[in-house]
């Protein structure tokens, strides 16, 4: 609304035509943007402020199939390898059958049955009183893990904690008042069986200065009792081999 | 007056006519370069509506405010901070108030224009 000012016709007009270069320049620029918005929507169907998420979680994927289609390639490999096997003669297939079971049944994959002896541990009932430290009464892992050594170094071939097995790559921790195992939280009271030589594995947890003496000194409820046959779980967790790569002797 | 105005039409159809491609990282930078620009051209119309207009605040505003957005909306990307929202929400408040002083200046204008109408009106009688 620029008043007309005859005695500075000039002034007015630089003034104008400023006015709607600047004017033209946003105008160009709005329109350009929405004309951008709209082509962006259309051909993708989503606003540009989430391009950059969806764009993180397409090259994440995208890592994903990479690594997928890697494992497609090693299964073909095998399943290359295995046919031909079976072509090479059904003798050397049932030897590699036979292995196969031995090594599914040394990696826990399957359940085992057997003599062995069951172990029963529980944390103390003795009532704490005030100022006692909490974790006299308190079963650690530690403890189980004693008792799991003690089992392992008599003979034990199958183990299983409360219905977990253990097998080569599970390591026992404390969470709050429970243990984990294999990545499930356990709680007391915690059963252990073990599928071995019975009276070995017997003798050898229930010895004098052993883990099982020790938690009895200390009032824990512990019991073992031989079975003539008892039954171990298989694992049910995956194995992840993402670093350890079967090799040669290793200097 | 019509100048400007004719400025803007020929702006918009020149957006139409030639399709520019932004890129996709810079389209959040334009657009908050275009609220600034709008903020500083409303900004404008209301100093005109008060006779305060003067070309070189409203020349410097204007690409002082679109520039500094988009370097707002840049350190706001660098930091992992957005910082642009901040200048989403200035800009949004000050063109309300500017569309607001407008509207009452307008108002304003009419109701002096009407009741002079009248005092003419009574002096012919």
């Amino acid at each position: 609304m620029v008043r007309f000012q005859p005695s500075r016709p000039w002034r007015v007009t630089r003034l104008q035509a400023t006015l709607a270069l600047i004017l033209a320049a946003a105008g160009f620029l709005a329109v350009t943007q929405i004309r951008n918005e709209l082509l962006i929507r259309q051909q993708l169907r989503v606003p540009s402020q989430r391009l950059e998420e969806l764009g993180f979680m397409l090259r994440e994927m995208e890592r994903n199939r990479g690594v997928l289609e890697q494992q497609i390639f090693q299964l073909r490999t095998q399943l290359h390898a295995y046919e031909q096997g079976a072509s090479q003669g059904r003798d050397q297939l049932e030897a590699l059958g036979r292995q196969l079971d031995r090594l599914r049944g040394l990696a826990g994959h399957t359940h085992v049955a057997g003599p062995g002896v069951i172990v029963e541990l529980d944390d103390s009932p003795l009532p704490l009183r005030p100022g006692d430290d909490p974790n006299t009464v308190i079963l650690h892992y530690t403890d189980l893990q004693g008792v799991l050594n003690d089992l392992f170094a008599s003979g034990a071939e199958a183990v299983a904690i409360n219905g977990e097995r253990v097998i080569s790559t599970t390591g026992l921790n404390c969470v709050g008042t429970t243990i984990i195992c294999n990545a499930k939280r356990l709680a007391p009271p915690y059963r252990v069986i073990a599928v071995g030589p019975p009276d070995d594995m017997m003798a050898y947890v229930d010895r004098p200065d052993g883990v099982v003496q020790a938690l009895r000194a200390f009032a824990f409820p512990v019991k073992i009792t031989k079975a003539v046959r008892v039954g171990v779980p298989a694992y049910r967790g995956s194995f992840r081999f993402t670093y350890a790569r079967p090799s040669g002797p290793f200097q | 007056m019509w100048l400007p105005i004719a400025g803007l039409l020929v702006g918009i159809v020149l957006g139409f006519l030639v399709s520019v491609e932004i890129p996709l990282g810079v389209v959040k930078y334009t657009a908050i370069a275009i609220l600034a620009a709008i903020d500083t051209i409303l900004g404008g119309g209301r100093a005109q509506l008060e006779e305060r207009f003067d070309l070189s605040i409203f020349v410097t505003g204007f690409f002082a405010n679109t520039v500094l957005a988009a370097l707002l909306t840049a350190i706001g990307d660098l930091l992992g901070v957005d910082i642009y929202l901040g200048a989403v929400i200035a800009f949004s408040i000050r063109i309300f108030g500017n569309v607001g002083f407008i509207r009452r200046d307008l108002l304003e204008r009419y109701w002096r224009g009407a009741r002079r109408r009248e005092a003419a009106g009574q002096a012919s009688r």
